[in-house]
């Protein structure tokens, strides 16, 4: 059987009540559903204090609980703001939505570290 | 011969261009050209000092200073006509130097090669390419003039390049200039930290405050008046220049970061160069603004700009040990004017105008080597 993904695209540059939307929608995910939720922010340029803020939180919502909370940067930019602020050590990142959805197939077949590293590492660094 | 002497100093105009007309551009791009410029210095060290050391060693007492004011001339020499003029004025044979690269050349070495080869022009180069360093003769400086362009590259018109087999990188790479880094403060290169050394392969430099829980793993190098609020890690292989402040918590690791930079507290900056709000990523490439994210900033300088001198700034009077004190002696004509109020210790011009007509824009600076 399949689990069904949440995917929530990130409320980027967007307004407070945007915010509290996703805040929200990731709550009743998180806290009903129990399906794995992908948080997208692909279509944000760049990550503002606010966002940071967002996510930080997110990550705060998803600790201690079973369900998997995985991000999706979308651009190079975004994925090395995430190493900087340290949250892609508690979360997966990815670079698209397909990557993530390919995440519990991978896991599937691979211990879960192995995945975690392997998910990681940058260019060049092998 | 008459030998002359130029250093051509990449334009500081591309980085404002980059820095404050197209801030989110920036942020957007990956893989872009370099946010930072050659001046910036490198554990403590002045690439142009270390350039008119060898320079002095070669026995010349003053050398022309200039920017390279057009994209186009980063990668490219100096204008023509410039050239020119600078034959007019009697010099026979001109040593051009793109700051570029640091390179560990016995100038004495290539000039040697350049008689003995009796090329026009001769580029020194390694196994990666052009070092940016090239010894020209009289005529190949008269027929610039005269045609208004470049002689085609000395390989193309069959003229032997100088191999330099020493030690060089390109400073305008990240890449290579966190490499430099490493080698320097392992002492893989000639380049030493500028500061004391605290504890084996650790250099920290003048005024540097560092809270007692900061912990510092070698080899690292923090520079003068630099800040590291409590909690912070620097190193290993990690360098950060003078006046800077690391925030509470923050980890620098494999890294550098350029003067007057701010990091936030509880980052995680490794194998990354920040420059003020933005770092560039040395794996991936990427260059990230951290500003709207208050990551990171500008540490504005409270001392006034020397303005107009832009990044030709000459190096301030201090006479460190083993490197050439240095004076403005003389701007040109077309330097002074473009620039009224910015050389306080420039004296008018007694030298003939180096400033040829057509390059307006590209001041030139001649600085007396002691």
């Amino acid at each position: 059987m399949t689990i069904p993904w949440i995917i929530l695209p990130f409320p980027c540059g967007s307004d407070f009540a945007d915010r509290r939307g996703l805040r929200k929608d990731l709550l009743i995910a998180l806290r009903v559903s129990g399906s794995p939720v992908i948080v997208d922010f692909s279509s944000c340029g760049t990550l503002g204090h606010a966002d940071i803020d967002l996510l930080l939180e997110c990550v705060a919502q998803a600790a201690g609980r079973d369900t998997k909370v995985l991000f999706v940067a979308g651009s190079r930019v975004n994925r090395v703001l995430l190493e900087v602020t340290r949250i892609s050590s508690l979360v997966p990142v990815f670079n698209s939505v397909r990557e993530a959805l390919a995440y519990p197939q991978i896991a599937a077949e691979n211990d879960d570290e192995v995945l975690r590293t392997s998910q990681f590492q940058k260019p060049g660094s092998a | 011969m008459e030998l002359g002497a130029v250093v051509v100093v990449p334009a500081r105009e591309n980085l404002m261009s980059i820095h404050e007309a197209q801030p989110l551009a920036l942020a957007a791009s990956e893989n872009s050209r370099p946010f930072y410029f050659s001046r910036m210095p490198i554990l403590g060290n002045d690439v142009l000092q270390s350039w008119m050391e060898r320079i002095r060693k070669l026995g010349l007492r003053s050398l022309w200073l200039t920017s390279s004011s057009r994209a186009e001339s980063v990668d490219g020499t100096l204008d023509s006509s410039a050239l020119a003029e600078c034959a007019r004025q009697g010099v026979e044979r001109l040593l051009v130097i793109q700051l570029k690269a640091y390179a560990e050349m016995d100038l004495a070495d290539l000039l040697r090669f350049h008689c003995e080869s009796r090329n026009l022009v001769t580029e020194a180069e390694d196994a990666r390419g052009h070092l940016g360093v090239c010894l020209r003769d009289h005529l190949a400086l008269r027929t610039a003039g005269e045609r208004y362009a470049f002689a085609s590259a000395p390989t193309e018109s069959g003229q032997t390049p100088y191999q330099f087999r020493g030690y060089a990188k390109r400073i305008l790479s990240a890449t290579e200039r966190q490499e430099l880094v490493g080698d320097g403060l392992t002492g893989a290169c000639a380049m030493r930290p500028l500061g004391a050394e605290i504890r084996e392969q650790v250099w920290v430099g003048e005024g540097a405050n560092l809270a007692d829980s900061v912990r510092v793993i070698g080899p690292s190098y923090i520079g003068a008046r630099t800040i590291v609020q409590a909690g912070a890690t620097i190193g290993p292989f990690a360098s950060v220049e003078h006046d800077c402040v690391i925030g509470c918590g923050t980890t620098v690791e494999r890294s550098t970061v350029l003067p007057y930079s701010y990091l936030a507290h509880g980052l995680l900056i490794r194998h990354q160069l920040v420059d003020g709000g933005y770092l560039e990523d040395l794996s991936w490439g990427a260059v990230a603004d951290l500003r709207p994210a208050g990551l990171g900033s500008r540490i504005q300088r409270h001392e006034a700009r020397r303005q107009g001198l832009r990044d030709t700034d000459v190096p301030s009077r201090t006479s460190r040990a083993g490197s050439p004190e240095v004076a403005l002696a003389s701007a040109p004509a077309r330097a002074r004017s473009s620039t009224p109020s910015s050389t306080p210790s420039a004296t008018p011009s007694s030298t003939p105008s180096s400033t040829p007509s057509s390059t307006g824009s590209q001041p030139w600076l001649r600085v007396q080597l002691r």
